[in-house]
């Protein structure tokens, strides 16, 4: 009896330190973050625009970092030099729109139609930058 | 009439040499790389914009540190965070310099130019000179440009304890921009 319950709390000890040791150690340094699975602020690409324009401090503490899901007309979709592809969505002013890089193969995305992409929001230069997304609409 | 086109042609020549060609990327790539025994710190941006005026030799480079990514999340995290790039209140690094020698680069002509650029380099909200060889490479009408250069992670106010132990002193820069 002694016996099992020393095999039974040896089996919890290391399964205690597996535990520990992946969700501590191994987890966070392994792992990505997949927009998938996160719960994203919904917008279009017109409004994101206006409100880093508005206040670009109170955009980026809205935006930065956050899971956004943006629905816009595509006016650009092409490769960049890394080979990854990019998709631009049209907001009202022509110098200053959404410009997204997607972390896998989007399909055919054709230009001036309306989809929605969901990606992280990293800022404002001269366009809103979304990287690591994906095509959730066309 | 001969005149007239004379003159047409000596216009268009003036009009020629003194426009000037801006190239313009929104996708250049910045990375950075440090080595000490105890670990390698890498990390890549793609979206990086970058402008070269071919006449004045005007470089810029503007990025969000919130896009660099690390091989490891957890890197990453210590990277943006308050004693490192504390990317929450200073999301931008951006570089404004020049090309000094840029009359080297014949834009017309395909080969890779070596120069050399100088600017203020803003990181952290803290702005230093510095200055790196470069080379611009044009390749049937594409222009490019590359650079690798060094600067001190401490210049820039970063306060992390580890640095100059497990984090080395120096953080060496490699920027590669294709225009379009």
């Amino acid at each position: 009896m002694k016996k099992k319950i020393l095999i039974g709390l040896l089996i919890a000890a290391v399964a205690v330190a597996v535990g520990i040791w992946f969700f501590g150690f191994y987890k966070p340094t392994h792992f990505k973050r997949d927009v998938a699975d996160e719960q994203a602020i919904t917008i279009t690409a017109k409004d994101m625009v206006k409100e880093f324009q508005a206040n670009e401090d109170s955009a980026n503490k809205k935006f930065l970092n956050k899971a956004i899901a943006i629905t816009g007309e595509v006016i650009e979709a092409k490769k960049n030099q890394d080979g990854k592809s990019t998709v631009t969505l049209k907001s009202d002013d022509s110098f200053s729109n959404v410009y997204c890089t997607l972390k896998e193969e989007g399909g055919e995305i054709n230009n001036g139609s309306t989809i929605t992409v969901k990606g992280i929001c990293t800022g404002f230069l001269s366009d809103v930058v979304i990287i690591d997304a994906i095509v959730i609409k066309k | 009439m001969k005149q007239f086109f004379f003159l047409l042609i000596a216009l268009n020549t003036v009009l020629v040499s003194f426009s000037q060609k801006t190239y313009a990327t929104k996708s250049a790539q910045v990375k950075f790389y440090s080595h000490t025994p105890a670990e390698d710190i890498e990390a890549t941006n793609n979206q990086a914009e970058s402008k070269l005026i071919d006449k004045t030799g005007q470089l810029m480079f503007s990025l969000l540190i919130k896009g660099f990514r690390f091989e490891n999340e957890l890197m990453q995290e210590h990277f943006n965070g308050k004693d490192y790039m504390d990317s929450d209140k200073f999301p931008k690094a951006e570089f404004k310099g020049t090309i000094a020698n840029i009359a080297a680069v014949n834009f017309t002509k395909d080969g890779i130019y070596n120069v050399n650029a100088s600017g203020n380099l803003t990181i952290r909200g803290i702005t230093k000179l510095v200055t790196a060889k470069a080379t611009v490479t044009v390749t049937k009408g594409v222009v490019s440009s590359k650079s690798v250069f060094k600067i001190k992670i401490k210049d820039f106010g970063l306060t992390g304890k580890d640095i100059g132990s497990v984090i080395a002193n120096d953080m060496e820069i490699t920027t590669t921009a294709k225009y379009n």
